[in-house]
């Protein structure tokens, strides 16, 4: 199977005077998982659905590979998709469904029967193809649904919210699963989510959206570690806002801030940006990378407000002198710090992101 | 059947229990409709079935009226005009109502209630006055012919009324509603996205069409069509006012029995007849409908 890139131009939709897509340009990678990620209405169904050739968009235009399939209705366009709610056809056994595809292509029955059945082994369900759609799990409707978009061998595979309807633990199983179907198919596919963590665990690059624009691109680690602005910062886990100014540069690279807010003390951010002197910054440190230390070291004074135990890791809710909002810390669920605690909060330098604009 | 599996295990023993108790309503409470229809329609129909074979001809052989309706070549032409006139009303109401209710369900948005509204609001008038517009229209003077006689379409007032093609207008007008409501209810149950499925695996709109949203709305198709089927088969008005009584129906018959010839029993047989090919149509769209269910 030969991957294709994805490519869009500077598509734009509007539906009556709302503005659904801003210009957006986006360049997948032949074999590339893209997950658009963001909030309801911030675009990223449109930005699928125009993919599809469902919606039209006002300006711009699709390249899949070199063809642009701009004006082709969604049949010519050899895409496979994967919907929320599966979408199988009721009436349609199993192998039916999977080899729907086939059969528009004009596929002789013996062909598209045994190839339906290719499908059905790969994705796990190869005994399945008389069963009815109706006697399904979710988590076998979702497969079959898989096998479905794939047995057409598409250029590209679109997934709208493919696992929301699954339970939690049945979720991340799938998860994993999807993913290495789809490196091992090398097919280039647009994962759709509103699900930070599907969309961290799925992808090769997030294109975190809002008012539909992408606000930020980039691998995972890069999109939840180093936040662009404060949306990228809240939408992808919870993160600790600060504000401050900056003080002067360090030999290393990093500013020496002094926080306002709190009481004064001097902390110190990671940017590549060029920061003057005395320039109001504000910055966010995520929970898992504050440190709590005794009272009587350096840092931010701050008190232990709640303990809340959730499994695998606690998390602290703290106080700290001269702020309104809570902090955030998770920390070890063995030897916990006791509520009102007195503590110091500090964080290595690299762990403090400069986001853009005012807190 | 699933749906019966289906509610006896959700009807759990002690949440079964509890729901008793609480219950207003019990069997008594359908006494007063029970008795009302006995009194207003099972009694009547025993009564009609007893008059068709006791009745003038019947007294000698109770099987006279029966014999004659089924063997006469008069009446079976009747018959099969009846049938013919049903079936193909049908067909029209079909062939014109599924467009639109496709329209209403996928389309229309917020002019759905406005639709809806034209489609019901002629049913709230009664049938003799519709039938009545169309004979005002197609009058030798009415609307038509002299818009067509100014625009020289045609040279001289032609007699549109008094042709069979007329009662079939008149007919597909009063039955285009139920088709057409009968098959946006089980349209609107068809998810647009399995549409778009069948876009994206490569089917063109008609192949969509074909494949997935007439297979899936074949339940409202069905109830329509028996819908429409039994209402024209019982239905005398229109082919009394229109079509200058050339389209000769069995339940123009029955009233013609009935109030020129005062046949009662040869009137009561056909009654029956007429009844007994109802309950056939309605048994087989429930058989068709339970056979096909399925979930959308």
């Amino acid at each position: 199977m030969v991957s294709v890139p994805l490519s869009l131009r500077g598509i734009s939709k509007s539906f009556g005077n709302v503005q659904a897509l801003k210009p957006l340009s986006l360049d997948v990678g032949a074999g590339e998982m893209i997950a658009l990620l963001g909030p309801s209405g911030c675009g990223k169904t449109t930005t699928l659905r125009s993919i599809a050739g469902f919606e039209q968009p006002d300006t711009g235009a699709i390249y899949i590979g070199p063809h642009d399939v701009t004006e082709l209705p969604p049949n010519l366009r050899d895409l496979g998709m994967v919907f929320q709610n599966y979408s199988l056809f009721p009436h349609m056994s199993v192998g039916e469904n999977v080899a729907f595809g086939l059969k528009m292509r004009g596929i002789a029955r013996a062909d598209r029967e045994r190839r339906a059945r290719d499908l059905l082994k790969l994705v796990r369900l190869g005994d399945f193809a008389d069963r009815e759609i109706h006697q399904l799990s979710g988590g076998q409707q979702q497969r079959v649904a898989l096998a479905r978009a794939l047995v057409t061998d598409p250029k590209i595979l679109l997934l709208d919210e493919p696992l929301g309807a699954l339970d939690k633990n049945l979720r991340e199983s799938m998860q994993f699963e999807l993913r290495e179907i789809q490196r091992r198919l090398g097919i280039t596919s647009i994962l759709v989510t509103h699900d930070q963590e599907e969309a961290l665990t799925m992808s090769d690059r997030v294109a975190v959206m809002s008012a539909g624009e992408i606000v930020q691109i980039g691998a995972p680690a890069e999109v939840y570690e180093k936040p662009v602005n404060r949306f990228v910062a809240d939408f992808l886990g919870t993160a600790n806002i600060f504000s401050g100014s900056a003080l002067a540069p360090e030999a290393d690279g990093t500013w020496r801030v002094a926080l306002s807010g709190t009481e004064p003390v001097e902390a110190r951010i990671t940017t590549n940006k060029a920061l003057a002197a005395g320039e109001r910054v504000t910055f966010a440190v995520r929970p898992e990378r504050l440190l709590i230390g005794p009272p009587d070291g350096p840092g931010l004074t701050a008190r232990v407000r709640d303990v809340v135990y959730r499994g695998s890791f606690l998390t602290y809710e703290l106080d700290a002198a001269g702020r309104t909002t809570p902090l955030f810390v998770y920390g070890q669920t063995r030897a916990p710090v006791p509520v009102s605690s007195a503590v110091r909060l500090t964080w290595e330098p690299d762990c403090a992101v400069l986001l853009e604009g005012r807190a | 059947m699933s749906m019966q599996t289906l509610t006896s295990l959700s009807a759990s023993p002690p949440a079964q229990s509890k729901r008793n108790r609480f219950r207003l309503a019990t069997g008594s409470w359908a006494l007063p409709a029970v008795l009302f229809l006995v009194a207003f329609l099972i009694v009547p129909l025993v009564a009609n079935a007893f008059r068709s074979v006791t009745l003038g001809e019947a007294a000698l052989n109770p099987w006279a009226y029966y014999e004659k309706l089924l063997l006469d070549s008069y009446y079976s032409g009747i018959f099969f005009t009846t049938f013919k006139v049903s079936l193909v009303t049908t067909l029209c109401t079909l062939v014109l109502g599924y467009p639109v209710a496709y329209f209403m369900v996928r389309y229309a948005g917020r002019w759905n209630a406005l639709i809806l509204f034209c489609m019901i609001a002629p049913l709230l008038t009664s049938i003799i006055m519709r039938t009545f517009g169309w004979r005002v229209l197609l009058a030798r003077r009415g609307l038509i012919n002299v818009w067509a006689t100014d625009l020289g379409i045609i040279s001289r007032p032609l007699d549109i009324l008094n042709d069979p093609l007329v009662v079939y207008i008149g007919l597909v007008h009063v039955m285009a509603p139920f088709m057409v409501l009968s098959i946006t209810a089980v349209l609107q149950g068809v998810d647009v996205r399995l549409e778009e499925s069948a876009r994206v695996l490569g089917a063109n709109r008609w192949r969509t069409f074909r494949h997935i949203t007439l297979p899936l709305s074949l339940d409202g198709i069905a109830t329509g069509c028996m819908l429409v089927f039994v209402i024209t088969n019982g239905s005398f008005l229109t082919m009394l006012l229109l079509g200058g009584g050339k389209v000769q129906t069995l339940s123009l018959l029955i009233y013609q029995q009935f109030n020129l010839t005062q046949d009662v029993g040869f009137a009561a047989a056909m009654g029956n007849v007429l009844l007994i090919s109802a309950m056939v149509c309605v048994a087989l769209q429930t058989r068709f409908v339970r056979r096909r269910g399925v979930k959308a």
